[in-house]
């Protein structure tokens, strides 16, 4: 009776009940199905050899608890770089994508200017057509500007990646700014530096959450640019790194497994802590 | 009209604006815009010892002709068919039950349940693709374990190494990664109709089912076009999860070969064969048209006949 | 059309109680209407007549049968929401179709209603619009036009002018008026607009904190008010309220000592009450005159609002504080005059310690 208080609402009749409990019935199976191999494969992570092997679905016990594959993962490949790696190239990405994409959203909507359409209609075309088809040319572009096997490749290459849909939410954001702001702070003759970044750029921060939440994931878990621009051992990004290390050790259980827990268990853990936040913006930014 | 900024008076040159619009701007043009229309060029030339030489349609009538490239293209062009249809026939339904589901009224646990539904889509694809080769591995056998203890062991295989089964399981681990952004999509959507609309529905005698094709349906629709035209463009896009789980190859016997392998391939060379950019170049032209065509005719047929309802 | 009788009505959400028990009779044809500040629970008692809500307890009968539990359309209970809740997708003709098709009619038939009702509220050529292309006073008339086709035995209104601009509300309410006539419907209206309800309603029924306050004619509640909630509801602007002591009980007549020891004498029965008992004096700024030589009050005047024909004059009594008169628009008052006002004292209401009307003495 305590279990069903925390499912159902109180003062329920027998209707809703039955409705009731087929609707968890289902989300609560799905919520089983969506978990269940990621779990799995954290589980066996903590395990030895055999532990994997005999009883995949039993938890790590006294005996079977291991930290062999986490100790081969560490010595093996430099995880530490790798993550490094990727941090430093989301955050940049992600930090440049923010301000430029609010300048550029700025200047697109407030001023009027000859070329104004042709490049929101650029920047528009960019949401829908994937960088990545101008690949060929990209690595051709970063050879020339001896940028290979370099983060600064990737970080140029994210902000290109992330501007278009960054400039349209951000673009979406300014509209609803009050003219009558800036139009005081023009009469009191404010520079529209100091317009952009003491007034508009404060208010835009709301907006700027869910561009940092549609620009950051597929960063981190970018696999195409990492191992096209930059696959040196130095400059390899976590995605990269696991796969190429789950690449050479394919047979080895233990690190295979621990390896792809050390890549999961960071992403859920700010995941979770993040959710409510990510989830909204995710949300109000795509109904628009 | 004394402060429009639309006088054409001698005004000073507007540096602010490409103060603002410049940086942002440039790195956009050379990255992203330049690389593309250089690669739509690129297509038409042909590369031997590094000369360039102009030839037109060559690239493409090879690639559609040729028998060393038609047969590949072609296949890697229906798998990827296949794979778009797979998830509009499952994501994207999945995605509205369980959307429809979670915005039932009172339902407690829905946030949740939402936060842990979506939580694979927020893992890379080429981790998911690793999870999943493991669980469906038949050296583990958890899957067949898993299999026999509720009745069906004997239908077990190992369904990503069979030519027959291996895109269909890969779209499946797909379709199973990314429910989460129709769900959420469409449960935003459904979040948004007033409460009151439902309940005149109710007071005019229609049944929650009624009410749901008759109101909700029709009022996310806008949603269910945008979901499909996203899943459009991600699946011909597609790359990572058969390059981490089936290698450049696509195996097995590129029974998994999507455009974004085959361009790959084309791109880099495999095995025996050259990598060349000018090919390269023609399957990614390809791939712009297809999607573009798919954009377009969203945005004119689909878009345009279901209008964005304001509440 | 309908009678509805509501018997012991309550509402729990989880564990707590909204309503607490609402008994009530509406008789076939009768404009009703619920009336009281936000979170009375006029709202909630009108979802659980249409169904849209569960009755917690108690009976609610439509001609005579219990329809507890019956699903809102099988009430014959029409509804039109606050927000209109227009279908967005449906032009006018298919929302204002809707609960018809839903119930199964001919098209014909439909058609027939459909075009009856349009025709009725001046929206037939409209009815190929979407609502996001009406007006706000256009959209009201689809609302209203959804539930006429359904020929419903009640209709249920929730506070359906309250986003209409200010002379389409009194507009609308004159029509809404007038379709009560012609239709003979029994309405159960939700506002908290007190005009709308004086003006509208057979019957008013003044809830607060989910219980009826008071019901009646709208005259009753503005002469014979049960309590001071109901007193100062009713009536603009709001009555005066002034606390005292009981300075001398009786049975005809009452006086009060104000804070200040002015003694108001009032014809109210205190035979109940002690003397020394805290009791509050009601005072309607339209009984207080300076022709009247009663229960003299004198004070600074320290704002006066011009409305035209009436004026409202604040005064400030010192320790009482303010007191609101409502005058002749041509009677010449400034700030800072000093003036007297008197009020008769079978003019004076008097509540007790739990805001109840002390029986007034009427001498008519």
């Amino acid at each position: 009776m305590k279990l069903m208080q925390v499912f159902l609402p109180k003062n329920t009749s027998a209707g809703q009940m039955s409705k009731s409990v087929t609707i968890h019935g289902i989300l609560l199976a799905y919520t089983v199905i969506a978990l269940f191999p990621i779990l799995i494969v954290i589980m066996n992570a903590f395990k030895d050899r055999k532990g994997i092997f005999r009883d995949p679905l039993a938890l790590p016990t006294s005996e079977t608890f291991s930290l062999v594959g986490f100790e081969q993962v560490l010595l093996r490949s430099d995880f530490g770089l790798f993550a490094w790696n990727s941090l430093l190239v989301t955050v940049l990405a992600v930090g440049l994508v923010i301000l430029l994409g609010a300048m550029a959203a700025w200047a697109l909507t407030e001023y009027r200017f000859r070329m104004n359409l042709l490049i929101t209609f650029l920047f528009a075309m960019g949401i829908m057509i994937p960088i990545r088809l101008g690949t060929v040319s990209i690595l051709r572009l970063i050879v020339e500007l001896n940028l290979v096997n370099t983060l600064t490749s990737l970080v140029l290459v994210y902000i290109a990646q992330g501007l278009p849909l960054a400039v349209y939410i951000l673009s979406e954001f300014v509209r609803t700014i009050p003219k009558e702001l800036v139009e005081a702070a023009r009469c009191d003759a404010v520079s529209e530096y100091r317009i952009f970044f003491s007034i508009i750029l404060p208010l835009l921060k709301p907006a700027m959450a869910t561009v940092a939440v549609f620009t950051m994931i597929p960063i981190w878990n970018d696999l195409w640019f990492p191992l096209i621009l930059a696959p040196s051992e130095e400059t390899r990004t976590i995605t990269l790194g696991v796969q190429q290390f789950v690449g050479q050790y394919v047979t080895n259980w233990t690190s295979v497994l621990a390896a792809l827990t050390m890549a999961i268990v960071p992403v859920l853990i700010l995941y979770t802590i993040f959710s409510r936040q990510l989830i909204r913006g995710l949300t109000s930014g795509a109904v628009k | 009209m004394m402060f429009s900024k639309r006088t054409k008076e001698h005004k000073p040159f507007p540096w602010h604006l490409w103060v603002f619009l410049g940086p942002g701007l440039l790195i956009y043009l050379t990255f992203s815009v330049y690389p593309l229309l250089d690669t739509l060029i690129l297509s038409l030339y042909e590369e031997q010892a590094g000369q360039s030489e102009f030839v037109g349609l060559k690239n493409f009538i090879t690639l559609v002709t040729d028998e060393n490239w038609s047969s590949a293209f072609w296949n890697a062009l229906s798998n990827n068919l296949q794979f778009f249809a797979f998830h509009m026939l499952l994501q994207n339904p999945i995605g509205l039950l369980l959307a429809v589901l979670l915005s039932s009224p009172k339902l407690r646990l829905a946030s949740s349940y939402r936060t842990l539904i979506f939580m694979p889509t927020m893992l890379s694809v080429v981790i998911i693709g690793f999870v999943w080769q493991l669980i469906l591995s038949p050296i583990w056998g958890i899957s067949e374990e898993f299999l026999y203890s509720i009745g069906l062991g004997q239908y077990f295989d190992a369904w990503l190494g069979k030519e027959g089964s291996a895109l269909v399981t890969l779209s499946f681990i797909s379709v199973w990664q990314f429910v989460g952004i129709p769900m959420m999509l469409i449960y935003a959507t459904l979040l948004n109709i007033p409460d009151d609309i439902i309940d005149a529905s109710t007071v005019d005698g229609a049944s929650p089912m009624q009410t749901f094709f008759h109101i909700k349906l029709p009022l996310i629709l806008p949603t269910i076009a945008m979901v499909s035209i996203l899943t459009f463009v991600a699946n011909f896009n597609a790359f990572e999860l058969i390059y981490a789980v089936k290698g450049a190859l696509a195996g097995p016997n590129f029974s998994t070969d999507l455009l974004g392998t085959f361009f790959y391939r084309t791109f880099f060379g495999f095995q025996l064969q050259q990598g060349s950019s000018t090919m390269g170049a023609a399957v990614a032209t390809l791939m712009f048209l297809i999607i573009l065509v798919g954009v377009m005719l969203f945005l004119f047929f689909i878009q345009r006949r279901i209008q964005r309802f304001q509440f | 059309m309908a009678n509805l009788q509501l018997k012991n009505i309550q509402k729990r959400f989880e564990d707590v109680e909204v309503l607490h028990g609402i008994d009530l009779e509406v008789k076939e044809g009768e404009f009703v209407v619920l009336i009281g500040e936000s979170g009375c629970g006029k709202s909630t008692l009108l979802r659980l007549l249409s169904g849209l809500e569960e009755i917690s307890e108690g009976d609610l009968m439509i001609d005579g049968q219990r329809v507890n539990t019956n699903p809102p359309a099988k009430r014959g209970v029409a509804m039109v929401f606050q927000s209109y809740a227009l279908y967005p997708h449906m032009n006018v003709y298919k929302n204002m179709a809707f609960g018809l098709k839903i119930a199964g009619q001919n098209k014909a038939f439909i058609k027939n209603k459909v075009l009856e009702a349009a025709k009725k509220l001046k929206i037939d050529h409209l009815l190929e619009r979407l609502p996001r292309e009406l007006s706000g006073g256009q959209r009201q008339r689809v609302a209203i036009g959804r539930a006429i086709v359904r020929e419903p035995k009640v209709f249920l209104f929730d506070e359906p002018l309250s986003n209409l601009d200010a002379s389409l509300r009194v507009q609308t309410r004159v029509e809404l008026g007038k379709l009560h006539q012609e239709l003979q419907a029994t309405v159960i209206y939700v506002t908290h607009d007190q005009t709308e309800a004086m003006t509208l309603g057979d019957k008013i029924v003044v809830m607060n904190k989910g219980r009826i306050e008071q019901v009646g004619a709208p005259l009753e509640l503005y002469h014979q008010p049960k309590t001071q909630f109901v007193a100062g509801f009713i009536g603009s602007p709001k009555m005066n309220f002034l606390t005292g002591k009981i300075h001398q009980q009786g049975p005809e007549s009452t006086q009060v000592m104000l804070e200040s020891g002015r003694i108001i004498s009032a014809s109210v029965n205190s035979s109940e009450l002690h003397q020394g008992q805290m009791v509050t004096i009601g005072l309607r700024p339209e009984h207080c005159t300076q022709a009247s030589l009663d229960n003299p009050l004198t004070g600074s005047v320290s704002l006066v609002e011009h409305l035209g024909e009436v004026s409202y004059v604040y005064m400030d009594l010192g320790d009482e504080g303010e007191l609101v008169t409502k005058v002749d628009g041509d009677q010449a008052f400034q700030a800072g005059d000093t003036v007297s006002f008197g009020i008769e004292p079978h003019k004076v209401y008097v509540f007790d310690e739990n805001g109840v009307t002390l029986d007034r003495v009427t001498n008519e």
